[in-house]
């Protein structure tokens, strides 16, 4: 890793970053001009557009940015808690546990005829993704395959989407059929309270991660190694796990199950810097992780605007092939 | 309590079930202490233990004279590393990043490392040859660099403790040769308790200082290499007893006779001496003619020098003498180059002395070349033949060299016997070979020491004379002041400098010249002490000690008749007890023995004496001549001799003492045992040295213990015990242990050399300056 490479990544990174905030916000079935959008941005115009522009558009492109960069992050925490380069929190299930979770709560709530507030929508989703995670830690004691232990986790995945579905089709309440798209994953009708919200519990998380960054890089070597070094292993396995679930819990309670950012992210990011330094890679997925939602947002968007496509479905087309490509590699260089 | 180094007490360890029990091991700074033991035996799991990846099963470990358990993670990480067998992959993490994680125990909370640091890991990767790797990606490397890279960070990392699980599998020869002297360098160079498991055992052998060796559940045997890695003992810890194959071989012990507790002289071992990493500087000591003080020179020599720091070989190309050493690989050697080893403070080894002359008659010699026995040879024929050894001499020379700082060579005789110069192989042309620079010794207590001095100048070739570098007048009685004159005489006429004028000596140096005749001195002192001399008597220095008391005399008996009334009786070991039993009775000394301990004398039996003081000995495995024999029946105990061969140096102390010795219960016991019989008491009977290694009744004491009178308790407990029971009184407070005395010659002899010697003008003259 050399100090150029990095700093031409991470240059270019907010550039894109920048760039894609930009035509997102330019972007959408209502055209509307830059000059204009400019003015609304300062505060000086009023009207529809000004409230698509601040109301819609805005708190998307945010709610892309933070979310996208919690994903690629959790999957970078998980990823170095299992040592394991082909898991994320979509394809361990615990997207969906927490998915579950949260269907199953709204329905309570709703059908009690009260309005589900947001810090119990994170709770049931962390409870949800916790569930899973206890689940997959489970059996990945039992089995040390990283093959089998992915297996397990799209199996996982699978029931808790197929109750959700269950749970989703025999509500007939007019609120719960809003579920069914949240449930697709779709970062529509965020708005600016729940950002303030999300935002803080992930720069929580991201601080946090970013305090462990030694005892992670001594895991690199292995427990015994990192034991050897100082590091509690102990705490820091807990560290990895609550904080990964909370973070994909965050993302999924707002914006349903988004898939392979986490997983595909960190590798994209490690390639790129050819390194694995927690360091810089914490920092470098968040962002990776924020280019890729928002350039798949904009996608699902406008592709066949005005009719909006899952933005799993979009993240699933660009990265699977990425994560393919990875256990290929990988399977080259044994 | 050691207060660095590891230190377990009581050890259990295992998955779910004890694996191995009671483990009580010790690792000291500088030194390499290996785990040997067959596959499953827990060798593994006990380091895994001890670095915490498993919890022990009962017991304590202390790391640096602290409980473990009560260590911070980081204390522990400061104070230990470790290269273990498990493989890692970290991807995309290069070579140095894997060894910068060996300084995270001392940075901050974000693992940033400090220029010092960095420094460290700098230092670590030089030390190890991966400067070179530094930017590769550790997972790209091959198993040797990896090893290399993981000992870097295990180094960085500063500890106290370093353990290494089986560091050298999956190693090619030059890797594991390689890897290997590094630890031991570094071992020694930063002072780190090394614990290791190994696999081969050649090489255990060779590295270790202490090995440890654990099979069926417990840990049984610690000791030095030639203690433990003994042919029977390895044949039994590996279950391949009885098992011919060329695959096995001399490699993987060592015979089972010899003892050393000096350590092996190892490749490129950290030297005081920076500038000399490879070969060593040398000096050769020459002498006037016979017994000039050439050997005492040499050997005050190799004292001096390893006092100042330095390791030291002694090297004499060849000897010629009738008693020879046996090294712990089974090889001979003279025994002048052992006392200069020992001096040294190294474990001899046969590459001292390449040729060894033994003389079998007046005209010829058996011809021993490093240690192996090459034949017999007439005088004639070995004077044309030495030339054909100079490879060998060589060989070993070289050898020596790549291992030590210094040599200190001894040549024989005088450099100028002219019609032998011819090929000469041990004085000039061995230091021409060399390059050695020369001190000449001459002998002024036999007089003509100008003759000597300048006569041998005169005899030798321009070139020869300017590789004598300087004059020690040897053997000087009185004031040396008083040979000013004399030295400036010499340095005139001789044009070289007078290094030294050394006083005379009177040392006891090696008691192999007058073997004979302690065996054959029949003089009663006024301390009488009766040794029966049996036919195949071993370890005959036990009872040197008593030299210390100038009254006792120690004599050896062999009839009846010269048996008549000492004050102490002792039937010393035997390399065959029952054979010796029977000789004991037909010679008739079988029932004079019986008569004079009934009569009270207080007899000691000493391991194979021990034994015939029993009831029987038998010997059902046919291990010594087989069969079985009935013993003198002084002690109401039984011996059964099994093929196992028990070796171990020993500590205790008497436990218990019956009759006139009753005032010794207490005190120390050092030693060693070398047998192979155990023996039982049939009743029960006072236990005399702790651990059921003696017991003893009235006054009649057996113990196993050899060189059980060299504690200075014991020998002067015994001997005022003794005297005051026979109403003597003999003055015992001069005694010292004798194992010390040895060592005070050793430095008695550096000092007096140091102090009469230009040592400055030495060092110079070996190019090191001081």
């Amino acid at each position: 890793m050399s100090k150029t490479r990095s700093a031409v990544f991470f240059t270019i990174c907010i550039l894109l970053v920048i760039g894609l905030f930009a035509m997102n916000i330019v972007m959408g079935s209502t055209s509307i001009s830059v000059g204009e959008i400019m003015t609304i941005l300062a505060g000086k115009a009023e009207g529809t557009s000004a409230s698509i522009i601040l109301n819609i558009r805005l708190p998307r492109a945010v709610a892309a940015l933070v979310l996208g960069g919690a994903l690629a992050l959790s999957g970078y925490l998980l990823q170095t808690f299992f040592a394991n380069p082909i898991v994320g929190p979509y394809v361990l299930g615990i997207s969906s546990g927490a998915k579950l979770c949260v269907a199953l709560m709204m329905i309570f709530v709703l059908s009690r005829g009260k309005h589900i507030g947001l810090a119990l929508m994170i709770v049931s989703a962390f409870a949800g993704s916790l569930i899973v995670m206890a689940f997959v830690l489970a059996i990945s004691v039992k089995i040390k395959s990283m093959g089998i232990l992915v297996v397990c986790g799209i199996m996982i995945g699978y029931i808790c989407s197929a109750i959700t579905d269950f749970v989703v089709t025999f509500a007939d309440d007019s609120n719960i059929v809003n579920l069914h798209n949240w449930s697709l994953g779709s970062l529509s009708g965020i708005g600016w309270k729940e950002i303030r919200v999300f935002t803080v519990v992930i720069l929580l998380c991201l601080i946090i991660s970013l305090s462990i960054i030694k005892p992670m890089n001594a895991y690199r070597l292995g427990e015994n190694y990192a034991r050897n070094a100082g590091v509690n292993i102990r705490m820091l396995r807990v560290v990895l796990i609550l904080v990964s679930s909370l973070l994909a819990a965050c993302v999924t309670a707002f914006a349903g199950p988004i898939s392979f950012v986490g997983i595909a992210v960190p590798h994209l990011v490690r390639s790129s810097l050819k390194t694995d330094r927690a360091g810089i890679v914490i920092p470098a997925s968040f962002i990776g992780g924020s280019i890729v939602t928002l350039l798949s947002d904009a996608i699902a968007r406008s592709v066949f605007a005005p009719t909006e496509v899952s933005i799993s479905s979009v993240t699933a087309l660009l990265l699977v092939p990425v994560v393919i490509y990875v256990m290929m590699k990988r399977k080259k260089d044994r | 309590m050691a207060e660095t180094g590891i230190k377990t007490e009581h050890l259990n360890i295992g998955y779910g079930s004890d694996l191995i029990r009671d483990i009580c091991i010790e690792g000291a700074p500088g030194k390499v202490v290996t785990l040997i033991g067959p596959n499953g035996s827990g060798k593994t799991t006990l380091l895994r233990t001890l670095t915490g990846e498993l919890k022990k099963r009962g017991g304590v470990v202390y790391l640096n004279g602290k409980d473990q358990t009560e260590m911070s993670a980081y204390d522990i990480a400061r104070s230990m590393s470790m290269v273990m067998t498990e493989k890692i992959k970290p991807e995309l993490m290069t070579t140095r990043e894997v060894v910068e994680v060996g300084r995270y125990p001392y940075t901050g909370k974000l693992g940033i490392l400090s220029e010092e640091d960095k420094a460290k890991v700098q230092d670590a990767m030089e030390q190890t040859d991966i400067t070179a790797l530094s930017d590769s990606y550790f997972a790209k490397l091959s198993d040797g660099q990896k090893q290399r890279v993981l000992l870097a960070k295990a180094i960085c990392q500063e500890p106290d403790v370093l353990i290494l699980d089986e560091p050298t599998s999956y190693l090619d020869i030059r890797y594991k040769i390689d890897l290997l002297n590094k630890i031991r360098n570094i071992a020694s160079a930063k002072n780190i308790a090394v614990l290791m498991s190994l696999h081969e055992l050649d090489i255990a052998k060779k590295i270790s200082d202490i090995v440890v060796a654990v099979g069926d559940g417990k840990v049984l045997k610690i000791g030095t290499p030639g203690e433990v890695c003994t042919e029977s003992f390895i044949r039994k810890l590996y279950n391949i007893e009885g098992v011919e194959s060329e695959l096995l071989g001399d490699q993987y012990w060592v015979s089972d006779e010899g003892k050393s507790d000096a350590p092996l002289l190892t490749e490129n071992k950290h030297s005081k001496n920076p500038e000399n990493s490879r070969k060593a500087k040398v000096i050769m000591i020459q002498g006037t003619m016979s017994n000039a003080g050439k050997s005492l020179v040499a050997a005050g020599l190799c004292r001096i020098f390893a006092n100042d720091g330095y390791k030291v070989a002694p090297f004499k190309s060849q000897n010629m003498a009738l008693n020879s050493y046996i090294t712990d690989e089974g090889l001979e050697m003279g025994r002048a180059q052992v006392v200069q080893a020992e001096c040294a403070r190294v474990r001899p080894v046969a590459e001292m002395n390449p040729i060894l002359l033994k003389p079998t008659s007046a005209m010829g010699s058996q011809v021993i070349v490093n240690g192996k026995v090459v034949g017999n040879m007439k005088a004639m024929d070995y004077f044309r033949h030495k030339k054909d050894y100079i490879p060998e001499i060589m060989k070993a020379y070289e050898k020596l060299a790549d291992m030590a700082d210094i040599i200190v060579v001894e040549g024989a005789g005088s450099p100028v016997e002219l019609n032998l110069k011819d090929g000469d192989i041990v004085n000039m042309g061995l230091a021409e070979m060399i390059d050695a620079p020369v001190l000449l010794v001459g002998d002024i207590d036999r007089g003509g020491i100008f003759p000597q001095l300048l006569g041998t100048l005169d005899l030798l070739t321009k070139k020869e004379r300017e590789r004598v570098k300087g004059l020690v007048v040897n053997k000087f009685r009185g004031d040396g002041k008083l040979f000013e004159s004399g030295i400036k005489i010499l340095e005139d006429k001789g044009m070289t400098k007078v290094v030294g004028v050394v006083p005379y000596m009177d040392l006891k140096i090696d008691d192999e010249d007058s073997l004979s005749e302690r065996f054959t001195n029949k003089t009663v002192g006024e301390f009488d002490i009766a040794v029966i001399k049996l036919r195949m008597i071993s370890n005959f220095t036990d009872l040197d000690t008593f030299d210390q008391i100038k009254e006792a005399s120690v004599r050896y008996v062999e009839k009846p008749s010269e048996l008549g009334n000492p004050d102490l009786l002792i039937i010393p070991g035997s390399k065959n007890t029952i054979g010796d039993l029977r000789e004991l009775k037909k010679s008739g000394l079988f029932d004079v023995i019986i008569k004079k301990a009934k009569e009270g004398t207080v007899t000691i039996g000493i391991c194979g004496g021990y034994q015939m003081l029993g009831e029987t000995v038998d010997d059902p495995e046919g291990s010594e001549t087989g069969g079985s024999e009935t013993g003198l029946g002084l002690l109401p105990v039984k011996t059964v001799i099994g093929s196992e061969k028990i070796r171990t140096v020993y500590g205790g102390e008497i436990v218990s003492a019956t009759g006139i010795l009753e005032a010794i219960k207490g005190s120390p016991v050092t030693g060693y045992e070398i047998h192979m019989g155990e023996t039982h008491p049939t009743e029960e009977l006072q236990e005399f040295t702790s651990g059921k290694t003696g017991y003893c009744k009235g006054n009649v004491y057996g113990t196993y213990v050899h060189g059980f009178f060299d504690k200075k308790e014991i020998l002067q407990g015994v001997v005022n015990a003794v005297s005051a029971a026979n109403g003597k009184s003999v003055d015992t407070k001069a005694a010292e242990d004798y194992t010390d005395r040895k060592e005070v010659v050793y430095d008695k002899l550096a000092e007096n050399l140091r102090s009469s010697l230009d040592m400055e003008y030495i060092y110079k003259i070996l190019g090191l300056n001081k």
